[in-house]
């Protein structure tokens, strides 16, 4: 460490003492001969000579695929290199929208053989939690499984059945809900991006994370906030690094490694970002910086909202007037008309209106309403919430509007349980300087039309559940499917609430959940409060654990059922981060390690529905010679993705076999391009007025105030010496999968980060013991290694997140690296957003030194 | 032909996903790949791409490797001339056939770029052997390849017209410890 001299620091620099030793050898060397360059010369007279031999390229080199990466959920386009019968390299697709390569991707080869891969199904021999399996065959597992479930139905129904999973196998997740007759297949994303996809919702009409973002390589001005761009998706940072002209600046309480190339880092007190990005609000409208032209056509900022906080509407006004038509005030005929007919809507019209009923009502613009609400954040209130001085905000502000900047829409956000607040600011912020589709700014993705897996069709009046392979299950055998998910009962705007599973399982509330199949995630280190998860593993009647590694949540498992990796299975979709419509396959490149046996989630779902109820498995096209796994390989698989290149094809008037040559050649095939300033200029966004939403009505109508707003983080806030807060995010090498692999022993940084002001204060000093315990979860502790570093602001320790702190018995027995460091999942109380169901996994800690 | 191979290394778009450093290992040293302890020197992978993080001050970072300098140290102290300057294609490489495994390179070395196998119990270096298989094929080093931020250039200092020369001549770039007189081919552009 400290070692680098660069030439033109050289004369402030002094020596370590090991340069010293080097050098002197060196020029002792030198010295020790008259003329020592000639000495130099001689001795590569030499070598040049020797040089004279052939090259030493002898060895065999790889033969490359294309196909995507499943190191994390991002599905990168790679080519991996398969000799001697094994994966043993991985570089980026030319020319692929969505390019690898980054750490995780080149740890692929590690992967397929790994020790911790799971080969054959497991059954539990002792106790959950105390991890002992036998292996068992495959049919021994699937009926045994198939046996509890249906005794499982038979007392608590269908519904009693959840499945919660992340990236992979996400796309079938609605047909196994009809596979097993339950509404329950409930996602990660509570810890992630729910937050920001009920923001997208309401203010662009669009929920995804990947639905809408900014376009790298257009920008010139990329404003970071709780994203960082270093975890995952590395063609997003091709993107941006491809663009030479972009500045980019992070707003985050530590240093993400961006931030050691050029990148402006802003340390900022955590969960103080709503308050930052509503202070960025008041600077570029207190200042006139706002782009009024975008304003006024294509956002809901002229409309006039009455003091009950609702839209005023024709209906309002009018007798028999429509509810949804929207009024605004037009200055070119000074009078209060629909938002449509309005040819110069005014943005800071108040005043008196008339009502239909003869009532006057007080109205005033969106707009006014943003405005009095970013007042209260002024540079100065919000230094002293945010941290950050009042001369940057404002700065940044400035610039922001001045290089018509984008800020980044969020990804993984879930930390303090104010995220909502904070990305319907930001969004807000892209609006105000007129950047929404625009070259450059905020995009939308051009969709590639893949249909799901399932739908709904009515057919004579009656209901199918139709599957994209031309099977289809009538009505009358949807079981409680159709239903509301457990998590929809509790949180009425939630995308996925894990937590709500676990209280199905311990409190029966609302009703009792059994059965619990978790396909390639890791809930104890996937969500707030992981002794709960655990706790709930112990109370379940049947636990079914299907992934590729042995991860945490395999000791609570009664079954353990091994997955393929993507290197080993076929599978076609959608690019996900990119602007344009693009489809892409993952390819089978290499069969499985041959001492293993790993089956496709897909195919274990179907053979433990073909034995636990027959015909649902049926009715949704299976057959029994699916049973003969290389038989599911070359017909089922097949069927799938045939119909989706069907699909495909006739929805771009493309021809398949194109579409599939190019597949199988590039990895990718381009359908469209992304063409800007398409919504909400020449079609409607989907929101309820069409337009970009900075008053989002969305909102409203679900009981939440419409404007962002400053609220503390959902924990305990530190306050004595010995508290801080407890900060966690991703690093570039950062997977579930890839931190158990053997390079991220090296790579990952386990330690905790601490300032050092805080150190020093503290007499803690780099690589010293301390014990963290959890202020909301008393007792909650864990022990960890400090890191003294100026990349962590003062008051706040950092922790990378799903790297460290594992606690499987296999893994703690082999005294595995992934042990060390922190699972802040442990250390995070569960607290949700009422409405939204979101979470914070950051956190409030005392520590000790040991 | 004779050619004079230098690397650039973009301090300033590099972002740490240390690809580079992953696919080094894997692709040049697979027999190391399950050894828990591959390089006790660096405490790291088997690879040829050291992390050096500089915390004063504003923090910084280095992926370092072999400076391939024209006058190395490495080459100097080697009493069997093992280690030697390839002027084919301007690498410092080491013959394994002469080496006898003494360490003096990598005492020598200023920038701390070798570390010792600790099977074949000799020192390892950039260039890798599937990294100069690749480039008898035309095609990129390892590291340069899989970057994700064009963070990486490799190229021929001589061509007025390659990649390498033109980020030189669009970036300010330093050499590491230039003044030891070593003339390193390894420029740096700093965030």
């Amino acid at each position: 460490m400290g070692d680098i001299i660069l030439k033109n620091e050289q004369e402030k620099i002094k020596l370590t003492r090991r340069d010293f030793l080097k050098t002197a050898a060196f020029t002792a060397l030198a010295l020790s001969i008259p003329s020592g360059g000639l000495k130099l010369l001689e001795s590569l007279t030499e070598s040049e000579a020797l040089s004279e031999q052939a090259p030493t390229s002898a060895q065999p080199l790889p033969a490359y695929i294309a196909t995507s990466c499943g190191m994390c959920g991002g599905s990168c386009g790679i080519k991996v290199g398969i000799l001697n019968n094994k994966p043993v390299a991985a570089v980026p697709i030319e020319g692929h929208p969505q390019p690898g390569l980054c750490g995780r991707a080149a740890m692929l080869p590690w992967l397929y053989d790994n020790a911790l891969r799971l080969k054959k199904p497991m059954k539990r021999v002792g106790n959950r939690g105390e991890g002992s399996f036998q292996e068992i065959p495959w049919d021994q597992a699937l009926n045994e499984i198939a046996s509890k479930l249906k005794e499982i139905v038979s007392k608590y129904g269908y519904k009693s059945i959840a499945i919660t999973y992340h990236d992979c196998w996400s796309s079938y997740i609605p047909l196994f809900t009809y596979l097993f007759g339950t509404p329950n297949g409930i996602p990660h994303v509570s810890t992630c991006h729910l937050a920001g996809s009920a923001a997208r919702s309401q203010v662009l009409g669009i929920a995804g994370p990947n639905l809408v973002d900014p376009d790298y390589e257009n920008a010139s001005y990329l404003l970071l906030i709780g994203r960082s761009l270093s975890t995952g998706i590395m063609g997003q940072v091709q993107r941006a690094r491809s663009n030479s002209k972009l500045r980019i600046v992070v707003v985050d309480p530590r240093m993400p490694e961006i931030s050691f190339g050029n990148a402006e880092w802003i340390p900022i007190i955590p969960g103080t970002d709503p308050a930052f990005v509503l202070s960025l609000i008041n600077v570029i409208i207190e200042e006139g910086l706002y782009d009024a032209n975008f304003l006024k056509k294509y956002t809901n900022a002229p409309f006039l909202i009455k003091q009950d906080g609702k839209p005023l509407t024709e209906a309002d006004v009018k007798q028999g007037g429509s509810s949804t038509t929207y009024m605004v005030y037009d200055s070119s005929s000074s009078s209060i008309v629909p938002y449509t007919s309005a040819s110069q809507p005014d943005l800071n019209y108040q005043g008196n209106v008339t009502l239909a009923d003869g009532s006057t009502a007080s109205v005033k613009t969106a707009f006014l309403l943003l405005k009095d609400r970013a007042s209260q954040y002024s540079p100065s209130n919000a230094s002293k919430i945010t941290g950050v001085d009042e001369d940057t905000i404002r700065r940044i502000a400035r610039e922001f509007a001045l290089y018509r900047g984008v800020a980044d829409d969020t990804w993984y956000a879930a930390k303090n349980g104010n995220e909502y607040d904070a990305v319907k600011g930001i969004l807000i912020l892209n609006a105000l300087v007129g950047n929404i589709d625009a070259m450059g700014g905020l995009v939308f993705q051009e969709s590639a039309g893949i249909p799901s897996i399932i739908t709904l069709v009515t057919s004579g009046g009656k209901t199918y559940a139709k599957t994209i392979y031309g099977a289809s299950m009538p009505q009358e055998m949807f079981a409680d499917s159709t239903q509301k998910r457990v998590d929809q009962l509790k949180y009425k705007l939630t995308l996925g609430t894990f937590d709500a599973v676990l209280d199905a399982i311990l409190k029966d509330d609302p009703y009792p959940i059994r059965a619990l199949f978790v396909i390639g995630t890791t809930p104890i280190l996937r969500d707030m409060n992981a002794s709960k998860v655990i706790e709930a593993y112990k109370k379940l009647d049947l636990v079914v654990f299907i992934n590729v590694l042995y991860q945490d949540d395999a000791d609570y498992a009664d079954y353990i059922l091994p997955d393929t990796t993507f290197l080993e299975r076929d599978e076609i979709f959608a690019t996900k981060w990119t602007p344009h419509a693009v489809v892409q396959m993952t390819r089978k490149v290499i069969e499985p390690p041959e001492d293993s046996d790993p089956r496709e989630a897909v195919w274990a779902m179907f053979e433990i529905a073909r034995r636990a109820f027959p015909e649902r498995a049926y009715a949704l096209g299976w057959k029994d010679e699916y049973a003969d796994y290389s038989k599911f390989e070359s017909q089922f698989v097949p069927s799938v993705i045939d119909a989706i290149l069907n699909s495909v094809s006739s929805k771009w008037n493309v021809s398949k076999d194109r579409i599939k040559q190019e597949l199988e050649t590039n990895g990718f095939y381009l359908l469209k391009r992304k063409s800007y300033y398409s919504r909400p200029y020449k079609s409607p966004v989907g929101t309820p007025s069409g337009r970009v939403e900075i008053y989002p009505l969305a909102a409203l109508a679900s009981g939440l105030d419409p404007l962002p707003s400053y609220s503390p983080p959902a924990y305990t806030l530190p306050s004595a010496p010995n508290e801080f807060y407890l900060v966690n995010s991703k690093s570039p090498t950062t997977s579930l999968t890839a931190t158990i692999l053997e390079p991220s022993k090296f790579l990952e940084d386990r330690k905790v980060w601490m300032n050092p002001k805080d150190a020093s204060r503290l007499g803690i000093s780099d690589g010293d013991a301390i014990e963290i315990e959890s202020i909301d979860l008393p007792g909650a502790k864990v022990i960890a290694e400090v890191r003294v570093t100026n990349r962590v602001r003062e008051g706040v320790l950092y922790t990378r997140a799903q790297a460290g702190g594992r606690r499987a018995k296999k893994l703690v027995a082999m005294r595995h690296f992934s042990t060390n460091g922190v699972n802040p999942e442990f250390l995070a109380k569960v607290s949700l957003h009422p409405i939204i169901g979101y979470g914070a996994t950051n956190c409030s800690v005392r520590i000790r030194k040991l | 032909m004779m050619v004079r191979y230098g690397f650039l290394y973009d301090e300033s778009r590099c972002i740490s996903c240390y690809a580079c450093i992953v696919a080094c290992s894997s692709n040049n040293y697979p027999e190391l790949m399950e050894d828990p302890n591959p390089n006790i020197f660096w405490g790291t992978m088997a690879t040829n791409i050291r992390i050096v993080i500089k915390e004063q001050g504003r923090p910084e970072q280095i992926l370092l490797s072999c400076q391939h300098c024209e006058r190395p140290p490495c080459v100097e102290v080697c009493p069997t001339g093992a280690s030697h300057v390839d002027r084919s294609n301007g690498f410092v490489e080491i013959d394994y056939d002469k080496c006898i495994g003494c360490k003096a390179c990598i005492t020598a070395c200023p920038y701390n770029a070798r570390w010792i196998h600790p099977i074949k119990l000799k020192p390892m270096k950039c260039i890798g052997d599937a990294c100069k298989a690749r480039i008898a094929k035309g095609e990129m080093p390892f590291c340069v390849e899989v970057c994700p931020a064009e963070a990486r250039v490799f190229g021929d200092l001589d061509d007025p017209n390659s990649e390498i020369n033109k980020r030189i001549a669009s970036a300010k770039t330093v050499k590491i410890k230039e003044y030891l007189g070593t003339e390193p081919k390894f420029y740096v552009v700093r965030g």
